[in-house]
């Protein structure tokens, strides 16, 4: 009996519980059912009016409790009753007076939407959420559910046809057949753009034509993500995320000299397929992660961090700015990683997603133990805190052994010096004015009398040229001959100087003469720097004191220059300087009589008040001597430390003095409020920092790439990247005002893959590019665009114009003028020479022969070819091109210069051919990877024949034609 | 042309109602490939049709232009005391006292209003215009306060506010740009004061730099006979094209239209600019010789003509980055820079009222911010930036002429009374234009923007 009950008590249990197993089964599948469907919906589309503090018409819809409750209408549904529901009413726009969401706040619902809760409401409304705890703009719980923050799914072991299976799913739901496969031509020429930016060439298409093997798609990816042009491509994608630029953006735009490292790097880590988490956690915290390892692999650490260094900065006084730079940090780091909208909580928490702004100061803190590169402002010129990318021993043993050098030439220089004051001496004692100081008018002519003198050999006739009171420089010709009277009757002339005054300073000219050109303020300074042009003009030479006007300089040429006034022909010229004379010093061979003459002229009449001279003889023999020595010596130092040794640096980051920011009220930083600690996102588990005396971004770095949201982000972008349009439209946005994935589980699948292969990006292009969907036609029929025109679905691909830097390349590619190599530094002026200010910002166009990922870009003024073609922001993340269809782009085809001489360098490659039709076809094949048709055969030549024209222009004529065409510009 | 985008739109449309897969891509669609520049209705009747922004680059002194004070005069040389964002913390600055305006003030017109001797011309046309004498601004830095005045924002880059209107109305006459921008040099902040940002590429601002090739590319490189030739064959390949690829893609369409529309800018630019057919008094109005390509005169008389061919937008800079009505040094530069605009601004609105434009067209002139009523010594020349006032005003477009509006302190130091703030100028304008500027709105990154960010008020008195 006792062991009766016991099992009946055994039975009835097991009857209870398989009961409530039952009932709690089914709760959970509509809970599921609540997560997957409605949650979404109720938080995208209802959130913005019916929750929190913002309860329209009475109604809450972020718990159960509200739309129980309901609104000024009453309960919002009715659990198992969806007709009687008004939340079911609303949604289906059956009462104009309640249909919603509202017109102005998205619209009605989707179909598959308003079935949801239908469905949703019929199985009795089952709801978890009891609480509205917030985090930021959304209730707590609902953001440990949202979609892009869960776990990932395990990866899976079979992996061939996975990713066609989801979308021929969808397909197959709307009753859709995909399109077939594209043409192989098609195939090359999209695969080869999309990896490499670049056409095909002809050599290239006709071996996959050949090609007959089943893989002969996957050789030619494989060929791709080999090509160094690959990284280019897939490099500069990243750049438009990480808004790069070469320019500071603060108010007078500076140069960024070195941040071309980090976009070499870039380009160089898509080649190298680094693994994608190791990439972002260099970028974070390179210099960290690497301390301690290699040279070279520190370098690389350092480099990477370039990617926060290029944060745009602010102001007049960038450092007064900080904290806006730290928000474009906080900002592009939030929605280039993770997809979220963090730069949105400096003021306040965030309105829509689960983010506070305690949130914001904790990342806040970790920047500002971070030391930023400095690249300089109007009131602080010089750049400083860039980072050496040598060890300070190795600067050290170079700039030791320089700055020897700079200390040794020094004495040498005061040895010069004083040895030079002597013969001032010398001078003083011996000078015997032959011709007083004499007055030269504006542009008038004095000659110099006949005269005649006896010389001894050593001792000096020196001209000196003064400029008049209130001016400074001016041009002067000296004419001026020295004879021989008696002996070997021999004459000496300045003018014979002239074609071959580069050779030196003293001069010698035969004889034993020399000529010697000094300024003889104080003792005798030799001009000692040569100039081979002057103002761009080759026949001008001159020797001048260093970096200024002061000089004596010549016209080689035959015929007169027009420079700041016009130069005579066959003539020798000084420049004084606002009171320091310029002497020229004759040294004479011998000992006898000689008779002096010639003028003086003032060359450069500009209302001033002319200059003045003096002829003097300086009757010792050893001061010739010692002139020469001087002269010598100072062109010609014994020691030359030769330019400062150039440290390689980089414009990047490292730790600072680690500090906890403070709450800045309002995002005003100069209203602080209480210390926030650094930690991660509330959202993602407040994790707090393991080395708190370092700045905590070794630990962001890590707490970014094992998030999955960044898993996520990036393969989106990846599937874009190759698509035109990424699983999830709003790249930079997986929060609640994104759009949510057109296919979720592929996406998750995706996210998987990659992470469980090692981070591996290049083997997401093979996963992709091997699927049918990438294969497909981009034929669209008349249905295809009504019932899925923007192709969410996949049923086909998208056709897309080239971008900015596909068309220029293209252009320089089929011309036959692109140069392929990787750029470095752009040519900056030198950094000595800056003086911008916000009156003269920094403003320059560099135009080169490279790919156009290397052409230097200016944050306050865009380039004018991208800008036109919608190339990415420099100011801000750009997650994906634009593409406009402009008349100015229009006007490009019909006018520009460069595109001009594109079509004359394609124009001269085809002419080598000898006919007409080989050239059609040869041209059809560099541009468009494929034979002319018959019609369009007949076009070109019809064209050619009509065009009013030489054989060159016409030629010229056609290559414009066909590089303009859409074909060229598009890719199927 | 309309036609057919109305065809592509109505086809658009049918294919929403037929599909109801994603509503919002749809709607993002048609947005997208819909003709942006369409000429489109804005949100309420319109006063104005086209705006003319006059933007005087340097910071105007109020005082010495068009706000007279008497106080300041009789108080010269007196200290002061202020809390100024200029003088914090500037060595040499400790002490400051106020500055006479260097100019007399005298009564125009019939409505009264006062203006200084250096706008003798505008002065006689001020019962067209309100005078604006309480707006402030948000920055006392050149680039900040030059890209707040033109985008709202005084930090970060945004879109102009050129490009909002072309945003929000499109454009009437396909063959030019519906923002333009005449400019001899950049001013402060480069391009980003006529940048579309986020807005789509179509709503940039158009640089015209005077001179004999004012728009980039639109002067034909070949012989326009030749050109012809180009583009029937490039249009027959294009067609070629299009056929075979099934002869229904909105891009390949819109470009290959394009190459006609640009065709059409080569002439219609140059035509635009080319002043041959105006008359010698026309000319003489605006202090043109004939031939004269360059100078502010050339300008205004360049805006009348945009706006006559339906430009929406023109702005007109007077001078660059430097050599402006920055008068550290001295106030009397500001002689040269008025002399430079107050004929040639005096004829536009003449002429435009002359040939009844007025009441379509809103002139707005301004600058980024005005000059200190005091500096560092009482015989200081110059005047330093002052971000608490300064004159802007208004004319034609609904805007009540005659009047003055808003008042600053005695010495012109602060707005005191209906203070307008660049955001109320920008929603004024858009008001004038048709739009409630809280409406007028761009979702860009997961966010909608307006021009006038959460701040803005109309100012109703001056309509």
């Amino acid at each position: 009996m006792k062991r009766l009950f016991c099992f009946l008590l055994v039975q009835l249990g097991i009857l209870v519980h398989l009961g409530s197993l039952h009932v709690a089964k089914a709760a959970e599948d509509g809970e599921a059912f609540f997560e997957r469907k409605i949650r979404p919906i109720l938080v995208k589309h209802c959130y913005e009016c019916h929750s929190d503090v913002n309860s329209e018409g009475g109604l809450l819809l972020d718990t159960r409790l509200g739309w129980r409750k309901g609104g000024d209408n009453g309960a919002a549904i009715v659990p198992g009753k969806p007709d009687d529901s008004l939340l079911i009413k609303a949604v289906r726009y059956q009462d104009e007076n309640l249909a919603m969401p509202p017109k102005d706040a998205g619209g009605k619902l989707s179909a598959d939407e308003i079935a949801a809760l239908e469905e949703w409401v019929r199985i009795g409304a089952p709801d978890p959420r009891r609480t509205a705890m917030k985090l930021g703009g959304m209730n707590a719980e609902d953001a440990k559910s949202w979609w892009a923050f869960q776990p990932l799914p395990n990866a899976d072991r079979e992996r061939r046809g996975k990713i066609d299976a989801f979308i021929d799913r969808k397909l197959r739901k709307h009753s859709l057949t995909p399109v077939a496969r594209a043409d192989k031509r098609t195939l090359i020429r999209r695969a080869t753009y999309d990896l490499t930016g670049l056409p095909p060439t002809p050599v290239e298409v006709d071996a996959f034509l050949a090609d007959q093997s089943s893989n002969a798609f996957d050789k030619v990816v494989d060929r791709l993500l080999d090509s160094p042009q690959y990284g280019v491509r897939w490099g500069r994608h990243w750049l438009d995320v990480v808004r790069y630029a070469d320019t500071a953006g603060e108010n007078t735009d500076r140069p960024l000299p070195h941040a071309w490292r980090y976009r070499n790097w870039v380009f160089e880590s898509f080649n190298q397929d680094k693994p994608f988490d190791e990439f972002i956690r260099l970028q974070l915290a390179g210099d960290l992660i690497r301390s301690g390892q290699s040279r070279e692999r520190l370098n690389e650490g350092i480099i990477a961090t370039g990617y926060l260094a290029i944060a745009r900065r602010y102001g007049h006084d960038i450092d007064k700015r900080a904290y806006l730079m730290h928000e474009d940090v906080i900002d592009n780091l939030g929605k280039n990683l993770l997809g979220l909208t963090t730069g949105c909580s400096r003021c306040h928490d965030h309105k829509y997603d689960p983010i506070t702004m305690e949130d914001y100061y904790a990342l806040y803190g970790i920047f500002e133990s971070t030391r930023f590169a400095f690249p300089g402002c109007e009131p602080k010129g010089q750049p400083r805190d860039l980072v050496p990318l040598l060890s300070q021993a190795d600067i050290d043993a170079q700039m030791q052994t320089w700055n020897q050098q700079v200390a040794r030439s020094k004495v040498e220089k005061k040895k010069l010096e004083k040895f030079a004051e002597r013969l001032k001496g010398i001078d003083n004692n011996s000078l015997q004015q032959i011709m007083a100081r004499t007055m030269v008018g504006e542009g008038a002519t004095v000659p110099i009398k006949e005269f005649k003198i006896t010389l001894r050999k050593g001792e000096v006739l020196q001209l000196s040229v003064f400029p008049n009171a209130n001016h400074g420089a001016d041009s002067t010709r000296i004419q001026w001959k020295i004879q021989e009277e008696g002996g070997q009757q021999r004459c000496w002339d300045i003018e014979d100087v002239i074609s071959r005054i580069a050779d030196g300073n003293p001069l010698a000219v035969g004889n034993g003469a020399m000529w010697c050109f000094f300024e003889s303020t104080k003792a005798p300074a030799f001009l000692t720097n040569r100039h081979e042009s002057l103002q761009d003009q080759s026949s001008l030479k001159a020797w001048k004191r260093t970096g200024d006007a002061l000089s004596i300089f010549v016209n080689t040429s035959t015929q007169p220059v027009k420079v700041w006034t016009i130069l005579p022909a066959k003539a020798f010229f000084v420049h004084p300087e606002h009171d320091r004379p310029v002497t020229v010093g004759f040294v004479s061979p011998i000992d006898g009589a000689v008779t002096i003459s010639g003028a003086v002229t003032d060359v450069h009449p500009s209302g001033l008040d002319g200059i003045s001279f003096e002829l003097a003889h300086i009757a010792s023999s050893q001061y010739g001597e010692a002139l020469v020595e001087v002269g010598r010596r100072s062109s010609t130092p014994t020691i030359d430390p030769g330019p400062k040794p150039d440290i390689p640096v980089a414009y990047a980051v490292v730790d600072a003095k680690p500090v906890n920011a403070r709450f800045q009220l309002r995002g005003d930083p100069e209203q602080l409020g209480e210390e926030v600690p650094r930690r991660w996102l509330s959202v993602f588990g407040s994790e707090t920092l393991e080395a708190p005396e370092e700045s905590g971004r070794r630990e962001s770095a890590d707490w970014i790439a094992e998030n999955p949201l960044t898993a996520r982000v990036i393969v989106n972008r990846i599937w874009q990247w190759h698509f035109g349009r990424g699983l999830v439209t709003t790249p930079n946005n997986f929060g609640s005002r994104g759009e949510t994935p057109s296919h979720p589980e592929l996406l998750d699948w995706l996210a998987a893959e990659f992470v469980a292969n090692g981070y591996r990006v290049k083997e997401m292009h093979r996963l992709i590019m091997h699927t049918a969907a990438y294969q497909r036609s981009s034929q669209q029929t008349q249905q295809w665009l009504e019932v899925d025109p923007g192709n969410r679905l996949l049923g086909r691909f998208s056709r897309r114009r080239l971008s900015a830097e596909e068309i220029r390349d293209s252009l320089l590619q089929v011309s036959g003028q692109l140069d392929p190599i990787p750029a470095q530094a752009h040519p900056f002026p030198d950094e000595s020479t800056w003086n911008f200010t916000q009156h003269n910002p920094f403003n320059a166009v560099y135009e080169t022969n490279k790919r156009s990922a290397y052409l230097m870009v200016q944050r306050q003024r865009r380039h004018p070819f991208l800008a036109l073609f919608d190339g990415a922001d420099p100011n801000a993340s750009t997650p994906a091109r634009q593409t406009s269809t402009v008349p100015t782009q229009a006007l490009y085809f019909l006018n520009d210069p460069f595109f001009h001489a594109q079509a004359a360098a394609l124009a001269d490659r085809l002419l080598e051919l000898d006919d007409d039709n080989e050239r059609i076809q040869r041209a059809y094949r560099i541009l468009l990877q494929r034979d002319p048709t018959e019609t369009e055969r007949k076009i070109g030549r019809t064209f050619l024949q009509q065009y009013p024209a030489e054989v060159v222009e016409k030629w010229r004529a056609y290559a414009r034609v066909l590089l303009a065409s859409n074909e060229f510009i598009h890719v199927d | 042309m309309n036609k057919q985008n109305s065809t592509r739109r109505h086809f658009l449309q049918s294919s929403v109602a037929g599909s109801l897969l994603f509503p919002g891509i749809v709607q993002q669609l048609l947005a997208d490939s819909g003709d942006p520049l369409a000429p489109r209705e804005p949100h309420f009747p319109a006063r104005a049709k086209n705006i003319i922004f006059l933007f005087m680059t340097g910071g105007v002194s109020h005082v010495d232009t068009f706000d007279p004070k008497p106080a300041l005069t009789r108080d010269h040389g007196k200290e002061i005391k202020a809390d100024h964002p200029e003088i914090k913390d500037r060595p040499g600055y400790e002490r400051i006292y106020l500055k006479r305006p260097q100019w007399e003030f005298s009564p125009q017109g019939e409505c009264g209003t006062e203006v200084s001797t250096l706008f003798p011309h505008v002065g006689r046309c001020m019962d067209d215009i309100a005078v604006i004498r309480s707006m402030h601004t948000s920055h006392s830095n050149h680039y900040n306060a030059t890209l707040g005045i033109h985008t709202g924002s005084f930090a970060f880059a945004r879109p102009s506010i050129g490009s909002w209107i072309s945003y929000g109305l499109g454009t009437m006459n396909r063959n030019l740009p519906g923002f333009v921008v005449i400019a001899p040099k950049q001013t402060y902040a480069g391009t980003q004061v006529y940048a579309n940002d986020f807005l789509p590429a179509p709503h940039q601002g158009t640089l015209v730099v005077p001179g004999a090739q004012p728009v980039a590319n639109v002067a034909p490189r070949v012989p326009t006979d030749r050109q012809a030739l180009e583009l029937a064959a490039l249009h027959d390949i294009n067609q070629t094209h299009l056929a075979s690829r099934g002869g229904n893609d909105p891009l390949l369409e819109a470009r290959l239209r394009s190459f006609e529309t640009a065709f059409g800018m080569q002439m219609a630019v140059p035509e635009a600019f080319d002043f041959s057919q105006e008359t010698e008094t026309t000319l003489d109005s605006y202090a043109l010789k004939p031939g004269q390509t360059s100078g502010f005169g050339w300008q205004c008389l360049a805006a009348r003509r945009l706006v006559e061919r339906g430009v929406r937008f023109i702005e007109l800079i007077d001078t660059g980055s430097s050599g402006n009505w920055d008068a550290h040094g001295d106030m009397m530069s500001h002689v040269g820079l008025a002399k430079n605009v107050d004929q040639p601004i005096a004829a536009l609105i003449q002429d435009l009222k002359q040939r009844g434009l007025l009441d379509d067209t809103l002139v707005v002139w301004t600058t980024e911010f005005g000059r200190t009523p005091f500096n560092n010594t009482a015989d200081a020349k110059g005047r330093e930036h002052h971000s608490w006032a300064f004159s802007s005003w208004l004319a034609g477009g609904g805007v009540k002429g005659g009047i003055v509006h808003g008042t600053t302190d005695e010495h012109g130091m602060r707005a005191v009374e209906q203070p307008v703030h660049v955001h109320d100028l920008h929603a004024t304008i858009l008001h004038l234009m048709g739009f409630d500027h809280q409406r007028l709105t761009y979702r860009h990154a997961g966010r909608d923007y307006r021009l006038t960010d959460v701040e803005g008020r109309v100012v109703k008195e001056l309509l």
